[in-house]
């Protein structure tokens, strides 16, 4: 007998959403491996490039690599594979595909994820401060910044920042996570602040593309909770105005901000695709990017493989937020 | 202008430039941005990208490399790499001598075997080694007394350049065991052991790749302690990371990027023969059915039309800048040694309306397109949208025809599908770019009748001149092969089967503190280890 119902039907809950979340990715897995299948442009051009082949060289690799085979077939072995962790191999590297998103998903969830936290921190914290500050000309000022770093595109502002504090000033490096004359015994503290010295750069430059939605959002939930009752109410009864605006004001309106982080979530993984390009960052957008030029088809299911899970997990943890933030969610039906 | 007479003196500048190298231990490091990552840069192995040839002249040494003069025809014409001497048994037999210094770098000395179990390597079809260019070679095979003996189908003055330059021993005693399918994908792929003067060291993927002097190597002390080249795919990070001092030298500096490099004052620039060749090439067959023969364009009279109708120089001058040609045949600046067939690539509107109504065509309904039987004028260009370059080339193009009367459509696509749509045939008008071997032979890999008839070939436009293939096959076997090349450029400008759009120089920003610096025309990197940094301008990298 379980001690808690509320914690007990939470469990059964998440178990059966983790459930349809697994269906819904072998879904969208196998409608990605057939469009995959389906795209013009001859794979085997990621080995040999424009360089001349004779018809049975061109037999032997097209069969070695798998090039050719009909789709349910290639369906039905990319799924065995799958499940034994295995999803093939590059056909430019010759590495498996696994070691190679295994490199590259570090540092994409490291520039993601620290542009999620600021997003969703200061973004929503400004995006609060402008609500309750409206006519202000801090306001107004915050408001057309961001919506102009909002416009201009990605790699428009990551140029700017690399001619100022890269070229300019040479304060950060201009390309690369990692400075690779680095000494391999270098200590962490070194190795952590040259860590950081690559990241200033993009991560800056994610934030200001993005940050004007989280604010925004935020700021019209606020605003829009503003004239509810209870929050009349409370002001009415005397309630302190910190406790007001935390309490009372922003927790509900939380929510839009909760279901935008489901959708940011693999919009940061993939959607960084320009910012790694003018970075050289060599995360799984720039991977996907250059793998579907070259039609390394093996990459561009594994990469997509990866943004399909983000995607789901994106929604379930948006899911799970809106639970614990709001008692509605929570009740049974 | 003499394009001999023009790029001579820039190349020896640069060679006349080096001293005597004093060993002395290696010190400094050269840092270069690679926009393709090196993945496997082992010969005959990897995807035949630029970032993997670059990284593997590094490692592994050819018998023989090309000299001063970039010449790839006479058996004095070549230097010495791991072949110390050559000498002729016959006219289609070539012995070479292996330099008993020469070893692996795991220490095991380079043999004949590696040379004999190299050639036979790449005839396994799971490689796809395009062996064209290697069609000149009969067998090879190790003599009693440890020599190489190459026997070759037809006399020829490339002999010793085929033999020597394009067989890249590979070592026996660490991959005979292995199946050719296999290679790739070993631990010797992912941490290549050579015999060139520096050593695999690390790679991270994705981001770079780490080489360190071999201090044992038997042709010199290398001037630099280590070589790293960072994986920067976007053309203008790389310059951003020139200028940030991130990297060192930079090759193919575009013409945009010049004037910020000079302002900046850390680098100098220096200019070698390039090797690339942009192109506007059309198709002999008729894109809906390739047996038939294209119904504008197999007409030589419109080609030349067309051509004339081009100003080669403004698109030229556009697209590359300074130091850009304009030959009528397809060859890029590294073969200047041949010379012939360039002009100043003005458009001479004139005689192209002159060649266009000699070919019937005429603006009969005055729609302001020249028809000919009723039929427009009508052709569609493809090229890969990526390539900012190609399509400037093929705005300008239409601007240019549309003043003639033809209408160009232009149709970006994918770069994937314009290699498949071009392999198929399925075009009027191609914008092409190729890096050209260091023999004007090689021409036969794209513009032979063979390869015209070949599936799969790079004939993608299914050229076929006869008199063409016998000018250029008959040139190496002449007495004075280089007129025998021009003679096959001539036939080429005047047969017209593309329009040579540019073939620029390759200029390389290097930073300042480099000496000895030597830059080689088609190979630009295969004397990085004679560079050096100098003793009072080292950066903390370099200590």
């Amino acid at each position: 007998m379980p001690c808690c119902p509320a914690t007990a039907r939470m469990a059964s809950w998440v178990v059966r959403r983790l459930a349809g979340a697994v269906l819904v990715s072998i879904i969208g897995i196998a409608v990605l491996v057939a469009l995959v299948h389906l795209l013009p442009g001859d794979p085997l051009t990621a080995i040999v490039g424009d360089r001349a082949l004779d018809p049975a060289s061109r037999r032997v690799m097209e069969h070695d690599l798998g090039i050719g085979r009909p789709l349910p077939v290639v369906l039905m072995s990319f799924f065995r594979d799958a499940l034994q962790g295995d999803l093939g191999h590059s056909l430019a590297e010759r590495r498996p595909v696994t070691a190679i998103l295994a490199d590259r998903l570090g540092p994409t969830m490291l520039l993601g994820g620290l542009t999620l936290l600021i997003d969703f921190t200061l973004g929503v914290l400004l995006g609060v401060w402008s609500a309750l500050h409206p006519r202000t000309r801090a306001a107004r000022l915050l408001d057309s910044l961001t919506l102009a770093t909002y416009t201009v595109p990605g790699f428009v502002i990551g140029l700017v920042l690399i001619w100022g504090f890269a070229v300019h000033w040479q304060w950060f490096p201009p390309a690369l996570i990692a400075d690779p004359l680095l000494p391999t015994d270098a200590s962490t503290w070194t190795v952590l602040i040259d860590r950081l010295k690559h990241l200033v750069l993009p991560v800056t430059t994610m934030v200001l593309a993005t940050i004007a939605v989280p604010l925004r959002q935020q700021r019209s939930a606020i605003v829009g909770t503003m004239s509810q009752p209870w929050v009349t109410a409370a002001r009415a009864r005397g309630v302190a105005t910190r406790r007001v605006i935390w309490q009372h004001l922003w927790r509900p309106a939380l929510t839009p901000v909760i279901s935008l982080l489901g959708l940011w979530l693999p919009m940061v993984v993939a959607g960084a695709v320009f910012v790694e390009t003018v970075f050289a960052y060599p995360g799984i957008g720039a991977l996907l990017a250059n793998a579907t030029a070259q039609r390394d088809i093996p990459v561009v299911i594994g990469a997509g493989v990866v943004l399909v899970v983000v995607v789901q997990l994106g929604s379930l943890v948006a899911d799970v937020l809106y639970r614990i933030v709001d008692p509605v969610q929570r009740e049974p039906v | 202008m003499n394009p001999v007479r023009s790029l001579r003196p820039a190349v020896v500048t640069v060679l006349l430039a080096v001293p005597t190298l004093v060993a002395q231990a290696p010190a400094g490091t050269l840092v270069m941005g690679l926009r393709q990552e090196p993945t496997a840069p082992i010969p005959y192995l990897g995807p035949p990208t630029t970032g993997n040839a670059d990284v593997t002249d590094q490692l592994f040494l050819r018998l023989a490399t090309l000299g001063p003069t970039a010449r790839t025809t006479g058996d004095r014409a070549m230097v010495p790499e791991l072949a110390s001497r050559w000498s002729r048994v016959d006219a289609t037999t070539v012995d070479f001598t292996l330099d008993p210094r020469a070893h692996w770098q795991d220490g095991t000395p380079v043999t004949a075997d590696d040379v004999v179990f190299t050639w036979n390597l790449i005839h396994s079809p799971e490689l796809g080694v395009d062996l064209t260019a290697l069609a000149l070679i009969r067998s090879v095979t190790a003599t009693r007394t440890g020599e190489i003996r190459v026997r070759f189908t037809e006399p020829s003055s490339e002999q010793v350049y085929t033999a020597g330059f394009l067989l890249q021993p590979l070592p026996a005693h660490l991959l005979a065991r292995m199946p050719a399918s296999g290679i790739a994908s070993s631990d010797f792929a992912r941490s290549p052991i050579g015999n060139g003067p520096f050593r695999f060291e690390r790679r991270v993927p994705g981001q770079s790749l780490e080489l360190r002097a071999d201090p044992s190597f038997f042709l010199g002390m290398p001037g630099l302690k280590r070589l790293v080249f960072l994986y920067i795919p976007s053309t203008d990070a790389q310059v951003n990371a020139l200028l940030a001092g991130q990297t060192d030298v930079m090759s193919d500096v575009p013409a945009t990027a010049l004037g910020r490099i000079e302002k900046q004052g850390n680098y100098r620039f220096v200019t070698a023969p390039g090797n690339f060749v942009t192109y506007v090439l059309f198709n002999a067959r008729s894109p809906g059915n390739p047996r038939l023969a294209h119904p504008i364009l197999s007409d030589s009279l419109t080609r030349r039309a067309l051509a004339l109708s081009v100003d080669r120089a403004a698109i030229a001058r556009q697209a590359f800048g300074p130091g850009v040609q304009t030959p009528r045949a397809v060859r890029s600046q590294a073969w200047f040694w041949v010379g012939g067939a360039m002009d100043a690539g003005r458009a001479d509107t004139a005689r192209a309306r002159a060649a266009f109504r000699a070919a019937g065509w005429v603006d009969h309904d005055g729609d302001g397109i020249l028809d000919r039987d009723g039929v427009p004028l009508r052709l569609g260009i493809i090229y890969p949208v990526q390539s900012s370059v190609f399509s400037a080339i093929a705005v300008q193009l239409q601007q240019m025809w549309r003043m003639m009367g033809v209408q160009l459509d232009l149709e970006p696509i994918d770069g994937p599908v314009w290699v498949e749509r071009r392999r198929t045939g399925r075009f009027d008008i191609d914008i092409a770019g190729a890096n050209q071997d260091p023999s004007p032979s090689s021409l036969a890999q794209s513009w032979s009748c063979t390869s015209a008839e070949r599936a799969g070939s790079s004939n993608v436009g299914h050229w076929c001149d006869p008199e063409f293939d016998r000018l250029r096959d008959r040139a190496p076997t002449l007495p004075d092969p280089i007129s025998g090349f021009r003679a096959a450029f001539t036939r080429m400008a005047a047969w017209q089967p593309a329009i040579v759009a540019a073939a620029p120089a390759n200029r390389i920003a290097v930073h300042q503190r480099f000496e000895h610096v030597i830059v080689r025309p088609s190979k630009a990197w295969t004397s990085l280890w004679q560079w050096r940094v100098r003793a009072d301008a080292m950066l903390p990298r370099d200590r």
